[in-house]
C-alpha cells in the first residue's frame, strides 16, 4: 500500500481495467443470463400463442362443422317432410282409384245381374209360356175333345199370351 | 476524503488500485450470480427464474421503448452497463471495497465506451462520409466531448458527492456525540442517574399515550445515559452515540437511491445515444 490516488484524477491503468472489466461481464452475461433467458421466454411465448391459435383453429372448425350439421340435419327434415308429404298423397290417390275400382266393378256387377235376371225371367216366362200353352193345349183337348190344329192352336197360344202380357 | 488507495505501483504508474479490486469483485459477483440465475431454465419456471424472466424483461422491454423494436439486441450490453453500474454503486456499502463509481476512471471509460459505440454506430449506418461531415460545423465536436465528459462526471459526481456527504455526517456526529459526552462527564452520578430518569419517564409517557416517537425519543435519552455513565466509569471514551440511525438513513438515499438512479441515468442516456445512432432500417415497403 503506497498512499492514495487524487479524488479527481484520471489512471489509465483503472480505465483499461474497468474496459475490460464491462467487457468481460458483457459478455458473459450476455452469454449465460440474456441470451437463454430471452430464448427461453420467446419459446414460451411463442407456444402460448401456438397454443392460442390451435384453440382457435380448432373452435372455428368445430362452428364450422355444426353449422354444416345444422344444415344437413335441415335438409334431411325437409326432405323427411318432402317424402312423408309426397307419400300421403299418393295414398290419398290410390285410395280413390281403388274406390273408384271399386264402385265401377260394383256397378258392372250390377248390370250383368240385372241382365242375367232379365234373361232368367224371361227365359222362366217362356217357359211358362210354353207350359202353360201345352197345359192349355192338354186342357183344350180334354175340353173340348178334339185336337186342334197347328194353325188354331197357334193362334190360340198367341192370344192367350197376349191376354196374359195384358194381365201383367 | 481520499483516492482510492494504490496497492501495487510500477514505475510510478498506479497499476492496481482499490477501485481495479472493487471492479472485478463486482464483474465476478454479476458473472457468478448471472452464470446460477441463467442455469436450469424451465418451461415451468421456479420462483428464482420467475424473478429472473421478469428482470430480463424489463431490461428488454426498456431498452426497446427507449431504442426502437430493431434494437433490442443492444439490451445484453445496456444490462450489463446497468448492472456493473448498480454493483459498482452499491459495493461501496460493504464497507470492504470502495464504490467503483467514485472513480472518475470508470465512469469516464464507460462514458467514452458509449461514445465510441455512438460513433462506430453512425459510420456503420450512415457512412463515413456523413460521419466527418457532421463536423463541418464545430460545436458538434464540442458537443461530442462534451458528451461523454458530461456523462461521466455526472455520475461519479452523484456517487462520489454521496460518500463525501457521509463522511462530513459522520465527522460530524462524532464532533457531536463527544461535545455531548464530555459535557456530561464534567457532572456527577447523580446528573447522570437524573438523565436516566428523565428518560424513563419519557419512556412511561410513552406508554401512557401509546405514542411510538415518544417512546423512541426516551430510549435515546436512556441510551445517552447509558453511554454517560460507561462514559463516567472510563469503559469508552467518546463512543460516538449519534452515529447510530441517522447515516443508516442518509446513506439509503445517497448509496442506494442516488446508486440505482445514477446507473438508470447512466444505461438510458446510452440508450438514447446510442438509439439515435441506430435508426429503424427503411421499410421496404415504402419505396
Amino acid at each position: 500500500m503506497t498512499g492514495f490516488e487524487q479524488i479527481i484524477g484520471i489512471n489509465p491503468w483503472t480505465a483499461l481495467f474497468t474496459f475490460c472489466n464491462m467487457i468481460i461481464t458483457f459478455l458473459l452475461l450476455k452469454k449465460f443470463l440474456f441470451k437463454p433467458v430471452k430464448k427461453m421466454i420467446d419459446q414460451r411465448q411463442k407456444e402460448i400463442d401456438d397454443l392460442y391459435a390451435d384453440a382457435e383453429n380448432s373452435k372455428a372448425k368445430a362452428q364450422e362443422i355444426q353449422a354444416e350439421y345444422e344444415s344437413r340435419l335441415d335438409s334431411a327434415r325437409a326432405e323427411r317432410d318432402e317424402l312423408m308429404a309426397d307419400a300421403v298423397k299418393r295414398a290419398q290417390k290410390r285410395e280413390q282409384e281403388i274406390i273408384a275400382q271399386a264402385k265401377d266393378q260394383a256397378a258392372s256387377m250390377m248390370t250383368r245381374a240385372e241382365a242375367d235376371i232379365a234373361q232368367e225371367k224371361k227365359k222362366a216366362l217362356n217357359q211358362v209360356k210354353n207350359e202353360i200353352s201345352s197345359i192349355s193345349v192338354s186342357i183344350a183337348q180334354e175340353v173340348v175333345g178334339r185336337e186342334i190344329s197347328a194353325a188354331d192352336h197357334e193362334r190360340l197360344v198367341t192370344e192367350f199370351i197376349g191376354k196374359l202380357g195384358e194381365t201383367q | 476524503m481520499n483516492g482510492p488507495k494504490i496497492y501495487l505501483q510500477i514505475n510510478g504508474m498506479n497499476v492496481i488500485t482499490q477501485t481495479t479490486v472493487a471492479s472485478f469483485a463486482v464483474m465476478i459477483l454479476l458473472c457468478t450470480a448471472g452464470y446460477f440465475l441463467g442455469r436450469n431454465l424451465k418451461k415451468r419456471p421456479g420462483r428464482m427464474q420467475v424473478i429472473t424472466e421478469k428482470g430480463v424483461s424489463m431490461l428488454y422491454s426498456l431498452v426497446e421503448e427507449t431504442m426502437g423494436r430493431h434494437n433490442a439486441y443492444w439490451t445484453p450490453y445496456i444490462g450489463a452497463l446497468f448492472l456493473s453500474s448498480l454493483g459498482g454503486s452499491l459495493i461501496g456499502m460493504t464497507g470492504i471495497f470502495r464504490s467503483t463509481t467514485s472513480d472518475i476512471s470508470t465512469t469516464l471509460t464507460w462514458a467514452l465506451m458509449t461514445s465510441f459505440l455512438v460513433w462506430g454506430c453512425t459510420i456503420k449506418n450512415s457512412g463515413l462520409k456523413t460521419f466527418l461531415k457532421g463536423y463541418i460545423n464545430p460545436m458538434n465536436i464540442i458537443s461530442d466531448i462534451a458528451q461523454p465528459v458530461s456523462m461521466g462526471f455526472r455520475h461519479f459526481g452523484n456517487i462520489m458527492g454521496g460518500s463525501v456527504l457521509t463522511s462530513l455526517l459522520y465527522s460530524a456526529l462524532a464532533a457531536g456525540s463527544a461535545a455531548i459526552l464530555g459535557l456530561i462527564k464534567t457532572y456527577g452520578l447523580l446528573e447522570i442517574a437524573a438523565v436516566a430518569l428523565i428518560g424513563g419517564g419519557i419512556v412511561f409517557l410513552g406508554f401512557r399515550r401509546k405514542k411510538l416517537w415518544v417512546k423512541i425519543a426516551g430510549g435515546a435519552v436512556i441510551a445517552l445515559a447509558a453511554a454517560s455513565a460507561l462514559e463516567f466509569f472510563g469503559v469508552f471514551s467518546s463512543v460516538p452515540i449519534l452515529q447510530v440511525g441517522l447515516p443508516g438513513v442518509l446513506s439509503l438515499y445517497f448509496d442506494v437511491f442516488s446508486g440505482g438512479v445514477q446507473a438508470l441515468v447512466f444505461s438510458l442516456l446510452t440508450m438514447v445515444y446510442v438509439g439515435m445512432a441506430c435508426p429503424p432500417p427503411r421499410d421496404p415497403k415504402e419505396h
